[in-house]
């Protein structure tokens, strides 16, 4: 059980560098600004599940937690997810590794919050790229 | 002078303690004595009004600052002063500092800081707030964020005793002031959004020992309801609630994750022995995903104090898709004309946007009518099934998950939160501090995981459409017709609990950090106002000290009102929402934690 979820993680983590070296690097594949590659969507579902937004924002612009926006663009993705993974606790950041949609979506969660970052995810509800 | 005060409070203590009976007298005594402020809400009653009259409507308007003192923490801070003979007591948000504070000197004559683990803070995502300290027979009592109940010697901040009320790794916390009645603190918990399982829970004053806890959902034994005995609005009068009303109205164990949380302010009749609360959301806010009525969530609870046994239960919205807890404060009332007949009540001002009005002995339903006219999302509540009437539109369990239902009124911080209303008993009115905002609500699927986040919607607020554009009312309510006597707009939600005294005045803070202090028979005429150096979330509370009468509150912005609501300052479906409100705050205020002590010069 264990395994196969580290596996899904490797393999969604593999999708997600073939997707960013497709895109100019880029971790997310978007078009019309809402319709995005599978994984970054589930990144997005995530966000949502664990209401990330209570601290972050509705756009991640920040509220009692710091805005998103910014902090990825200075956060490596090493950093990002040693963050997610061991949380801030001292600032009220949570760790999320005892949560099993954070652990599988690390990766997607990432590209959302990038393609957020960059200003190439709309804010607010995803669709599925086709 | 002060020693000699304290040592004869002291004996008073002492003689107390000798003779267990007594134990209630003595919080009962001490909020019997104008001077003081004895409990959070003045009185067991929930009243949260004072007989002291050097205030008054004429003078009011020369007010002015006495003395200030900041807590060193900037986080929102709720609840407001304690004042026992020459002591005034302040607690703070996370880390719940507490500071005793001489009046005749404002030296700080004690100070206690518990070590918490930081790891609460973020389980209490998005803000740490506190609602005060609780006093009895020379003891302060703490409900620290970690769910540790802590008593301290009230001379010399002295730990006493403490004990765990919950498991914050589980999503337990706690935010609500405790309360003392008899010889018990009662206590609750918070964690709605975490799938937390509410409970209630007493503990001895004297030791801390655990004398009853009772759970909101599950087995009728684990929530202390007797099926024969306990009673509940059925048809148009009171009947048995019957075996397993909880568990049948929930989907397999969901009830064990289901919520019901028990942070607001509670209320004690002593005649009766009965005290009153009421329990939080279900969990999750997916109602899509949790079938069934979900008992007793939502819902109005009459508890024998020595037993924790239930007398009566009222559950006002069956099967939650709002988010609209039904924890705001049980104001206990007199007297009070419902169709031509003066009755002994319970008012309560839900946050789905009714104003329920109880015989508080029996629990029979009196009066349940909008105490603001923009609630939409039912018609009314059908006095014969005590059920509201959801319109379907504005039902988000209709609509379902991952659609988003629009242009709900109230939004999910209800037409009040916590922040507690005044009852004044010479025109036998209340004066409610209201928010006047809407939302649109969109459910989505979520899975449980102990102590993360078990939310499962997102949402949109803005205030009122199609009113005066602001986001909160202060009102009066005829709690006996169930009709609002007058309204006064405000520009963003009125966060603070209002006062009400016998000078004829009522007074209330607003987000911005005004104190501002009205004519009690004419809300609109505002007599005075003060720029405090931060937002209000914090209770107006009064005493009289050597002769002169004070008024005191906390700023500090912050709860969901400063924070969680800046989250719907605008509407992301508007793409550039100009809506915009709650942004404003930034024009006017800024974290803070200070009290703010008046007194005429």
């Amino acid at each position: 059980m264990k395994i196969s979820r580290w596996i899904a993680g490797v393999a969604i983590a593999l999708a997600g560098l073939e997707a960013g070296q497709a895109a100019d690097d880029k971790p997310y594949q978007v078009a019309d600004g809402n319709k995005v590659d599978k994984a970054t969507l589930e990144g997005w579902r995530t966000w949502r599940a664990l209401a990330c937004e209570r601290c972050h924002g509705p756009k991640q612009e920040g509220l009692v937690g710091p805005s998103l926006l910014e902090s990825l663009r200075r956060l490596s993705k090493q950093e990002f997810k040693e963050t997610l993974m061991k949380g801030r606790p001292e600032k009220g950041m949570p760790n999320f590794d005892g949560s099993k949609m954070v652990t599988e979506n690390l990766d997607g969660l990432y590209a959302y919050l990038k393609g957020r970052s960059d200003g190439a995810i709309q804010p607010g509800r995803l669709e599925e790229l086709k | 002078m002060a020693t000699k005060l304290s040592y004869t409070l002291g004996a008073l203590v002492g003689c107390t303690l000798a003779s267990g009976a007594l134990a209630n007298g003595d919080v009962i005594k001490q909020t019997q004595n104008s001077s003081q402020w004895a409990m959070q809400a003045g009185n067991m009653q929930n009243q949260r009004y004072s007989s002291l009259k050097q205030i008054t409507k004429d003078n009011v308007k020369d007010l002015r600052v006495a003395w200030t003192f900041s807590t060193g923490v900037l986080r929102g801070h709720e609840g407001g002063p304690l004042v026992i003979g020459e002591m005034l007591y302040i607690h703070s948000p996370f880390p719940n500092k507490v500071f005793a504070i001489g009046l005749a000197d404002q030296e700080i004559k004690w100070k206690y800081e518990p070590k918490q683990d930081p790891t609460v803070i973020p389980v209490m995502c998005c803000d740490t707030v506190n609602r005060g300290l609780a006093y009895a027979e020379g003891k302060i009592f703490l409900q620290q964020a970690d769910t540790t109940l802590v008593a301290l010697d009230a001379k010399s901040g002295k730990e006493l005793w403490k004990v765990k009320n919950g498991d914050p790794k589980k999503g337990e916390t706690n935010t609500n002031a405790p309360h003392i009645f008899k010889d018990k603190v009662i206590t609750g918990i918070s964690g709605g959004e975490f799938g937390v399982r509410g409970f209630v829970a007493a503990y001895d004053i004297n030791t801390g020992k655990q004398v009853w806890k009772a759970y909101s959902t599950g087995p009728d034994n684990e929530m202390l309801m007797d099926p024969d005995k306990t009673m509940t609005w059925t048809d148009g009068k009171m009947a048995p609630v019957g075996k397993d009303s909880s568990i049948k109205t929930w989907q397999g164990d969901q009830w064990k994750i289901g919520g019901g949380t028990t942070w607001g302010w509670y209320s004690y009749d002593p005649k009766l022995n009965l005290m009153y609360y009421g329990s939080g959301n279900p969990s999750t806010w997916n109602p899509v995903q949790r079938p069934g009525d979900n008992k007793w969530s939502m819902t109005i609870w009459a508890r024998d104090v020595d037993t924790g046994q239930t007398k009566w239960v009222y559950q006002m919205t069956p099967h939650d898709e709002w988010d609209f807890d039904g924890v705001n404060e049980m104001i206990l009332a007199d007297g009070v004309n419902v169709k031509g007949k003066p009755r002994n009540v319970l008012v309560h001002f839900d946050r789905n946007g009714f104003a329920y009005t109880m015989d508080r002995a029996t629990g029979e339903l009196l009066v349940a009518q909008k105490y603001d006219p923009k609630v939409n999302w039912a018609t009314g509540v059908d006095m014969k099934s005590g059920r509201p009437q959801v319109v379907k539109q504005f039902s988000t369990q209709a609509q379902g998950a991952d659609v988003n239902t629009k242009g709900i009124c109230p939004a999910a911080l209800g037409t009040k939160d916590q922040q507690p209303a005044a009852f004044n008993p010479a025109n036998k009115l209340f004066y409610v501090p209201t928010n006047h905002v809407c939302m649109d609500y969109e459910p989505f699927k979520v899975e449980y995981t102990a102590g993360q986040p078990y939310v499962g919607a997102t949402l949109s607020m803005y205030p009122a459409p199609g009113s005066h554009g602001g986001m909160g009312n202060f009102i009066v309510w005829d709690a006996g017709a169930g009709k609002i006597v007058q309204s006064k707009s405000e520009k963003f939600s009125v966060w603070s609990g209002a006062l009400v005294t016998a000078g004829g005045v009522a007074c209330y803070g607003t987000l911005e950090g005004y104190v501002k202090c009205v004519d009690a028979n004419d809300i609109n005429k505002e007599l005075y106002k003060f720029k405090t150096p931060s937002g209000i979330i914090g209770n107006l509370n009064t005493w009289q000290y050597k002769g002169k009468q004070y008024i005191g509150v906390l700023s500090g912005i912050g709860g969901w009102a400063g924070i969680g609501m800046a989250a719907g300052l605008e509407k992301d479906t508007d793409g550039l929402g100009a809506v915009g409100g709650y942004k404003e705050l930034n024009k006017y205020t800024q974290l803070g934690g200070v009290l703010t002590v008046f007194s005429l010069p």
